[in-house]
């Protein structure tokens, strides 16, 4: 907890000493950070990797900015309504998980995405905006800092809420389930259950992210959001980070919101992208367990002594 | 009718042969292997730089087209692929970064701009009212072709046989004096080779991008899961039942449905029955 607090203050006395700029690429790191948990709490300790995150936060993200754009919904109503839509697509994606797992649950909610992404082109265009989406979408809050203060404080009330969520016997449990399901059934715990309710929480978070990100952009599109590249970017950066340890996540999004906007300077172009593809698969090529496996051990070696986690 | 029949078979032609070299991964390494679609992506491009820009002749240009995709099949498998074989979940990532990462060296090299290729052979022709371009029939033929022979070398030669071995029960084979590495090399050059060929008949039946390494991919997928993981034949038949499915929703409903229709299959097929029409996970 005490880490959390260093971390929350940290945070939040940043703007003193940042340009808007650079508070800007904080804001995006944010949503990745707060995507690439949402993608954890589900994938990274059960081992039903989900594919279909980006189908999550498209919904969430579809309902906000329909209701808003056509209907003239009040933001205060229709971020909570893309919520309560998003959680139920949640149970959607449990559906499959109830008798598939591993690779063949990553297809099927790869599968949900691509089936999102032609349907919110055919099926009423005018509504959904068609292949060009909708854009002029209401802001939540205007300027840099307030975004920032904004997306900072979601970020953080997640990461605490599942850090301290998985510090209960859920997370034992879900661990287990990434282990061994059968034995876990077999010791009396209704894994259903267990997975219902984690999926929920996940697709909670994905619709708070997604709600929210659609009214910073102010734009929604089928490409932006259900698109393999978009998925890449948070599968990695909860990989990268560390799968399964909720900090992990938040470092891995940072790392690679960072690193992509510090090669601007010296590679123009696409080469830029390259690059930051390469450094990402050479960095999950030495140490697939992630940064923060990399950080805890070296902080284990300095003090000594285990860490806290 | 005549034009749904006739365009069905020619595209469930081509799916065939974009699918079975996705399958034949998964049914010998047990992994699935996500930068497939580079090696169709990489095909077209290679074919691409060698007729239109340098100006080379059509077979060898060819020929370059599938040595490419062997030698990238190779690398993925040496480079990637061995690091993480205990873990397909990492083999999985993995191979969705490497595509990510070759996506950007397309873009760096061609920009993202869409190229359209020449066909093969020009040209168009008539039957029962129904216009077939010539190129269209003759990536079907190559493509029946090539799925013969990929047949005839897994039933007949040693090797071939070798592979059926590894994809039924690799610690059997090796124990048998199977070089289970031997086979994974030559299962990933196969794979390389047969995705880069279909990578050449693809870009002429759309056209060269940047992002064109996904459809493939998601139509491998769906072949694969729906004809069973692993299964050739079942490969085979699924090709037809989405290619004629796709034709079917285009001609009849609307070209922008027939993703959708693909996707709903996966899903209830992947559901309700895990293991495909066919699926026994070995060739």
């Amino acid at each position: 907890m005490r880490g959390w607090l260093v971390f929350g203050l940290l945070m939040f006395s940043l703007p003193l000493f940042l340009s808007t700029g650079t508070l800007r690429i904080f804001v995006m790191a944010n949503f990745l950070a707060i995507f690439a948990m949402s993608w954890d709490a589900l994938s990274g300790r059960t081992g039903y990797i989900s594919f279909g995150h980006p189908f999550l936060i498209g919904i969430a993200g579809y309902t906000t900015a329909m209701l808003t754009y056509h209907l003239g919904v009040p933001l205060y109503l229709s971020i909570p309504a893309a919520v309560v839509v998003t959680m139920i697509g949640g149970t959607l994606f449990f559906l499959p998980a109830l008798r598939i797992r591993g690779t063949y649950f990553a297809l099927v909610t790869l599968a949900f995405m691509e089936i999102m992404y032609h349907l919110t082109q055919v099926i009423a265009p005018k509504v959904t905006g068609g292949t060009r989406g909708l854009s002029g979408l209401p802001e939540m809050v205007s300027g840099a800092i307030p975004n920032y203060y904004l997306t900072c404080s979601v970020m953080l009330l997640i990461g605490i809420g599942l850090w301290l969520l998985i510090r209960t016997g859920l997370g034992t449990a879900l661990s287990a389930i990434g282990v061994d399901e059968e034995a876990v059934k077999s010791s009396g715990l209704n894994t259903n259950r267990i997975k219902l309710f984690i999926f929920t929480i996940s697709a909670m978070i994905a619709g708070i992210g997604g709600a929210l990100y659609v009214h910073y952009l102010g734009s929604i599109a089928p490409r932006a959001l259900f698109d393999i590249n978009f998925l890449f970017s948070i599968l990695v950066a909860a990989l990268v980070g560390g799968a399964g340890t909720i900090v992990g996540p938040i470092m891995g999004a940072y790392f690679l919101t960072f690193l992509l906007e510090y090669l601007r300077p010296y590679i123009p172009g696409a080469g830029r992208f390259v690059l930051y593809g390469v450094i990402t698969l050479v960095v999950y090529y030495f140490a697939p367990k992630g940064l923060y496996s990399i950080f805890s051990s070296l902080r284990q070696r300095l003090s000594g002594k285990a860490g806290t986690g | 009718m005549a034009q749904v029949i006739i365009q069905g078979f020619l595209l469930s032609g081509l799916y065939a042969l974009i699918a079975v070299g996705f399958t034949m991964i998964f049914s010998v390494g047990r992994v699935l292997n996500l930068a497939y679609g580079v090696y169709i992506m990489l095909g077209g491009y290679v074919y691409y730089v060698a007729v239109q820009i340098l100006s080379l002749p059509k077979f060898p240009s060819f020929l370059l087209a599938g040595l490419a995709g062997i030698v990238f099949g190779v690398l993925t498998y040496l480079v990637l692929v061995k690091r993480f074989e205990k873990d397909p979940i990492a083999v999985e990532i993995s191979t969705l970064i490497l595509a990510v990462v070759m996506q950007a060296v397309i873009v760096l090299i061609f920009s993202t701009a869409p190229r359209s290729m020449w066909p093969l052979i020009p040209g168009r022709f008539e039957v029962f009212g129904v216009s077939i371009l010539k190129n269209i029939l003759f990536a079907t033929a190559v493509s029946w072709v090539v799925l013969g022979s990929l047949m005839v070398f897994i039933h007949k030669t040693h090797i071939g046989r070798a592979i059926r071995a590894v994809s039924m029960d690799a610690k059997g084979a090796a124990v048998s004096g199977i070089d289970p590495q031997r086979i994974n090399l030559v299962t990933w050059a196969l794979s390389g080779v047969l995705g880069a060929i279909a990578g050449v008949f693809f870009a002429t039946y759309t056209q060269l991008d940047p992002g064109m390494w996904v459809f493939p991919l998601i139509t491998a997928v769906a072949v694969v899961i729906v004809g069973g993981i692993g299964s050739i034949i079942g490969s085979l038949i699924a090709a037809h039942i989405i290619g004629f499915m796709e034709v079917a929703t285009t001609t009849w409903i609307s070209a922008d449905l027939r993703g959708v229709f693909t996707m709903a299959l996966i899903i209830v097929v992947l559901v309700v029955a895990p293991k495909g029409l066919l699926g026994k996970a070995e060739l």
